[in-house]
């Protein structure tokens, strides 16, 4: 009898202690299934993976369509790191870097059923061109693709699969360093061929990750649910990539942003898409960060640009004057603390960054510089966009031209039309203005390629904003552009950065911090922001 | 020799504008807000004074880095989370009266009395244009009837037909971004006379299809008669015959319009087609201070207080000088007047 309640004091003590532990630790104790519930400020510009190239877009459909590479679904650098998707494998590269060789993992199949053929690929690639995706630019290097674009050809003759072996052959015209990257936008995320060639956001093309959307609602919500092939067989056959923990899934769009962190702070949302509101940030971030609330990176240079082939920023002094005189600091303020600064090209969290500053805030000797240069041409136009608080960087930038003598002009164009006006060369008083760049992949030449190669001037959709074209500099992001990106490399576009800045062709002032806000009901550790796609939807759990 | 306004018949040896002067000077209400007006009026005036040698700066200088004394403490005019300085009323010397607007840390109060100035300026310049137009093409329409006044007519219906204030963005949002091109003269898309040529025109017909109604009414009486037998010619029976039978209704639709004009003003402002930045208008001023409305409701509320004040002191003006200037609500008041009168006789 004394044994007897000696054991059951032993059980009953294993028992509670079992409890105990279970609740402690938010690991032990976090749940499979459930729902989850979010918001979005707007609807994404596209729930179609040939179309979308917005980071709204880009988190809602990371889990959702998998292209033959991807992004490991992990937080920081580590989630920089490229993976095989649909693929076997990272692709086999050529010695002379034009040809890429992948395979498709047998038995994949999509949401609806219907298996995953090599042949969808180049399907996708031409679809791309069909629908003018923003991101059939990427494939314009595959041999073919421009007579494919120009309707010389049916099919783009640099793309060989075999729906058989599953093997899938890709011809560059020339070595592309980052084709790898390109390989892991959505933009090349198979879609069955045949797919119609016009946007599918409100009819979502059937999904490979685990999760597919339904019930979409354009401009109000959609939701997601399990992909029914996941655990059949895809998840089996990319073991690497994530389940998820939720079943269900529904976003909805609440244009106040106020609102929205209300919801989470009640509850009735799990997680807001937007950071808070600059005016209820500094609220939120005291109140629950390291429980519900973190700030996190993100890959991007804000600036200011200067257009080298126009006066007065033909001077170099005029242009380094502007960036002793830009202070990081105050733009730090004005973007309410979610700027770190920084005055080079490259940002924190891009293989190639190497921290300095040439022009740390000096405005008695932006002055003196000035003064040297004394530029007959004083009349300048500043431009920037409407939205909060660009319009107050531009604000800002527009007293501080005036204070180093210029008569400057502040010129806000609506956002939806900024990049349309200012890019159009057409557009008169180019002169300086505004703009910021997040990263497509994480490349350096996903920076200097777009935004300072000679080879970038284009007559519309200019994103070369101060028209740098400097020879030996477009020779040398061609040249880096031909190799793989190893740490020599990484060593070079550093050097790139520094001689850039040189020349200074822009004031970059920072790099945007975002946030992760989420309700008490999830397990705040476990949720994963990768520094491309953000939010990893598959990771969100309840507790 | 033109004709006398036939409006406000009188006790003999009064001039009728003496009388409507007279009326005006009776109604308490009319004169409370017209003193209220003139003080809005002198406020904003006062704002290169205040801004020179209390607040020392100006409407559009950033001070996000600095640092004031405000009653003996050092405090951040913008905080490191990008939060404006509260109000600190005389706590610096009248600096940061009202605090900083945004988080560029400009001067609130400042802002207000420049913003006042732009927006009154806008509002009564705009009306100006809208009532010399209208009047115009009243006069015209109504005098000389027929195709012209089919042709101004039809103009008006279509303007009438766009809602007022789609209107005016559409209109503002195309001439912001290439400006306007009048002949030789150029006018930039940042220039404050967009928003005046914006809202001056889509009020013409507003004014101009009642005008025209009266001037109708008008060119049937016997003294436009007496002046074309006399020899006078359109214009002179337009603008020496008509017009000054018509000027009592053109103040107190020009008092309406500017009233009128403020709310467009700031509802374009505010929607970002009206005043650009950095300069300030109570519209705009409202639209920055929205984003930080949670925080820093003043920002918000100031301006539109300011617009409030304006707009319902003008519309009080107005109603009193209709009330003054107009022969028929007159008639009415004194109907109403003379039945109490008897009435109270016979009991």
């Amino acid at each position: 009898m004394r044994k007897l309640g000696l054991v059951l004091i032993v059980l009953a003590l294993a028992a509670s202690s079992a409890l105990g532990l279970a609740a402690c630790g938010s690991s032990s104790s976090a749940k499979e299934g459930g729902t989850l519930t979010g918001s979005y400020a707007s609807f994404p510009e596209y729930l179609d993976p040939g179309l979308n190239y917005s980071a709204e877009g880009t988190t809602a459909m990371y889990n959702t369509y998998i292209p033959l590479l991807t992004y490991a679904h992990a937080n920081g650098l580590e989630g920089s790191k490229l993976v095989p998707g649909l693929a076997e494998s990272l692709p086999e590269i050529s010695d002379d870097g034009k040809t890429y060789t992948l395979n498709l993992r047998k038995g994949l199949k999509y949401s609806d059923g219907t298996p995953v053929k090599a042949s969808d690929f180049p399907a996708t690639i031409e679809r791309d061109f069909k629908i003018s995706s923003p991101g059939s630019a990427f494939f314009e290097g595959i041999v073919g693709a421009t007579e494919f674009a120009e309707g010389k050809q049916d099919s783009i003759a640099g793309i060989k699969a075999n729906d058989k072996t599953g093997e899938i052959v890709i011809k560059l015209v020339n070595p592309r360093s980052t084709f790898s990257n390109e390989l892991g936008m959505l933009f090349a995320a198979p879609l069955p061929a045949g797919t119609p060639a016009k946007s599918l956001t409100a009819n979502p093309a059937p999904a490979t990750g685990p999760y597919e959307i339904v019930k979409v609602e354009p401009g109000r919500s959609w939701s997601y649910v399990r992909n029914p092939q996941w655990d059949k067989s895809n998840g089996r056959l990319m073991p690497d990539l994530p389940g998820g923990h939720v079943d269900k899934i529904d976003i909805s769009v609440i244009r106040n942003d106020s609102t929205q962190v209300n919801e989470v702070e009640q509850g009735k949302t799990d997680w807001m898409q937007p950071p808070p509101p600059a005016d209820r940030y500094a609220e939120v971030k005291d109140k629950y960060e390291g429980t519900q609330f973190r700030v996190e990176p993100t890959v991007s240079t804000y600036y200011f640009w200067m257009n080298m082939k126009k006066a007065p920023f033909d001077d170099l002094k005029v242009r380094q004057a502007v960036n002793y005189a830009v202070n990081t600091d105050a733009l730090e303020r004005i973007y309410a603390g979610q700027m770190l600064a920084s005055h080079q090209i490259l940002p924190e969290g891009m293989p190639g960054h190497e921290p300095f500053d040439l022009y740390p805030h000096d405005m008695a000797k932006a002055k003196e510089l000035i003064a040297e240069a004394d530029p007959s041409d004083r009349d300048i136009t500043v431009w920037t966009n409407n939205e909060s608080p660009n319009d107050e960087a531009g604000a800002y930038y527009q007293e501080l031209l005036n204070e180093l003598g210029f008569n400057a002009k502040l010129k806000i164009i609506n956002a939806d039309n900024f990049l349309p006006v200012i890019g159009d060369q057409s557009t008169e008083d180019l002169d300086t203005g505004w703009f910021n760049w997040f990263e497509d992949y994480p490349h350096p030449n996903s920076f200097f390629q777009p935004l300072l190669s000679g080879e970038s001037i284009v007559p519309t959709f200019n994103f070369n904003l101060s028209q740098t074209d400097v020879p030996e500099l477009n020779a040398k992001i061609a040249r880096l552009n031909e190799v793989p990106l190893e740490a020599e490399q990484e060593k070079e576009y550093a050097e790139l950065d520094r001689e850039f800045m040189e020349l200074a062709p822009w004031a970059p002032f920072g790099t945007r911090t975002t946030s992760l806000f989420v309700s008490s009901a999830i397990d705040f550790d476990k949720v994963i922001w990768n520094p491309t796609f953000n939010a990893d939807l598959s990771s969100f759990q309840f507790k | 020799m033109p004709a006398e306004p036939i409006a406000n018949a009188g006790p003999a040896g009064s001039s009728p504008w003496a009388l409507a002067f007279r009326d005006l000077r009776r109604n308490r209400l009319a004169l409370a807000f017209f003193a209220l007006f003139v003080l809005i009026v002198a406020f904003v005036l006062a704002a290169p004074l205040w801004a020179d040698h209390v607040a020392d700066t100006g409407p559009n200088a950033t001070h996000t880095l600095e640092r004031i004394t405000v009653d003996g403490e050092r405090r951040d005019v913008v905080n490191p989370e990008g939060r404006p300085i509260d109000p600190v009323w005389f706590g610096a010397g009248g600096k940061f009266f009202l605090g900083a607007d945004s988080r560029l840390g400009r001067d609130e109060m400042v802002r207000v009395m420049y913003g006042g100035r732009v927006s009154l300026f806008i509002c009564i310049v705009a009306a100006l244009i809208t009532t010399v137009l209208a009047t115009t093409f009243a006069l015209l329409a109504g005098y000389f009837r027929g195709a012209t006044d089919s042709v101004i007519s039809r103009t008006m219906d279509v303007i009438w037909a766009f809602p007022v204030l789609l209107l005016a963005i559409a209109l503002g949002l195309v001439l912001a971004v290439g400006g306007l091109q009048i002949g030789p003269l150029h006018i930039s898309g940042s220039s404050i006379w967009i928003p005046i040529l914006v809202i001056g025109f889509v009020s013409i017909p507003y004014m101009a299809r009642p005008l025209r109604g009266e001037v109708l009414s008008l060119r049937e009486k016997e003294f436009v008669e007496a002046a074309e037998a006399q020899g006078a010619g359109p214009l002179r029976v337009m603008f020496g015959e008509l017009l000054p039978n018509l000027s009592s209704t053109i103040i107190v639709f020009f008092t309406l319009n500017v009233a009128t004009n403020m709310l467009l003003e700031s509802a374009l402002s505010f929607l970002g087609v009206g005043v650009q930045p950095p300069n300030a208008s109570w519209g705009s001023m409202i639209a920055t201070g929205n984003e930080l409305i949670t925080s820093a409701p003043l920002l918000t509320i100031i301006p539109g207080t300011m617009i409030l004040l304006t707009a319902l002191s003008l519309n009080v003006i107005g109603d009193g000088l209709r009330d003054a200037l107009d022969s028929k609500s007159k008639v009415r008041l004194e109907a109403h007047a003379g039945m109490a009168e008897s009435k109270g006789t016979s009991v």
